[in-house]
């Protein structure tokens, strides 16, 4: 697959064709009947699409075994629940979306669905990784006017410094699930997702990231959220 | 019958307009190119509309296509033929109800 920008000191491509799926979720007020009936009909088809070799949460993204798991955001943005799964390929996360949809999944919540294949593999902070990497960050963006406006010279002096910043990150403890490719399907372009031991943490990040002027070239959105299990998430 | 639909919002970046004729009709011509090889596979393009009267875009293309790689193929086209670089975009997929 043709990379929509090149590998840098910090991540390397990765063709295993494999697709994430963006899930962006607002949650609709239901009579407890149907938000456990339609919790229930999710979880079955949860069960379903990890027998067909999805990945259920970041964790199982960097190899755990783990259970199925989202970020509870309501605290912060407009979106209650947001949260990415890594599909077997194309064709499978799009017909996923629409098996959670009509298990239950539209019941519950209003989502915006973003699609697309993995172009980075997963980077683990040299501090390794466990129990207490129990926040997210989901970061969205577009390569701007200045950015397509650039030459291949001031892209890659960009990204390097921009790997300034990574590896800082990853030095402090977050682990970053590699990088999708969005642009097929949507106004954004890529999707970073990183497991994070504490919000603060972000912040700082963030701070690095603005002096290194990673945004400079970017439109970004992003999102904060708590780690919680995708079956308590359903619940509310 | 194609299962997949892809809609194509686009509007010209501003760099656009500071090109001559000569330069946006060999960059048309990429595109053109990009299209016809996609439309050569498969592709079924169903027009362009303009919808910048009630849009953040100019226009909007749609397509059929008979599986999402196919449209995934089609846009690693239109980006290897540098369109982007010109145009602002919002892509969408679906899949038949």
């Amino acid at each position: 697959m043709t990379l929509l920008t090149g590998e840098t000191d910090v991540f390397d491509a990765t063709s295993d064709g494999r697709c994430g799926v963006v899930f962006l979720a607002r949650r609709r007020i239901l009579a407890s009947t149907s938000s456990a009936e339609a919790s229930a009909g999710v979880r079955r088809a949860l069960r379903e699409l990890a027998g067909q070799g999805w990945q259920l949460s970041v964790a199982e993204m960097f190899g755990d075994h783990a259970e199925p798991a989202g970020y509870d955001t309501g605290f912060a943005h407009d979106v209650d629940v947001a949260g990415v799964f890594d599909a077997p390929d194309l064709t499978a996360a799009l017909a996923g979306t629409v098996t959670l949809e009509t298990a239950g999944w539209d019941q519950l919540f209003r989502t915006e669905w973003l699609i697309g294949p993995r172009e980075f593999a997963t980077v683990t902070s040299p501090r390794g990784r466990g129990p207490n990497n129990q926040w997210g960050f989901l970061a969205l963006w577009e390569w701007n006017d200045a950015w397509h406006s650039a030459t291949d010279a001031q892209r890659a002096a960009y990204d390097e410094e921009c790997d300034v910043a990574f590896a800082a990150d990853l030095a402090a403890g977050v682990s970053i699930a590699g990088r999708h490719r969005l642009d097929w399907a949507s106004r954004w372009h890529h999707l970073g997702v990183w497991e994070v031991p504490d919000i603060e943490l972000v912040t700082a990040a963030m701070r690095e990231h603005e002096h290194v002027a990673d945004f400079k070239f970017t439109t970004s959105r992003h999102y904060v959220g708590r780690l919680r299990a995708l079956t308590d998430l359903l619940e509310g | 019958m194609p299962d997949v639909l892809w809609l194509h919002y686009s509007r010209p970046r501003s760099g656009w307009y500071e090109l001559d004729a000569a330069a946006r009709d060999e960059h048309l011509a990429r595109f053109a190119a990009a299209r016809r090889d996609s439309v050569e596979s498969g592709g079924q393009c169903q027009g362009s509309w303009h919808v910048r009267g009630n849009s953040d875009y100019s226009t909007v293309e749609t397509w059929l296509f008979p599986d999402p790689d196919a449209a995934f193929t089609h846009w690693i086209r239109l980006t290897e033929a540098g369109y982007p670089r010109w145009f602002a975009f919002a892509n969408n997929i679906g899949l038949r109800a």
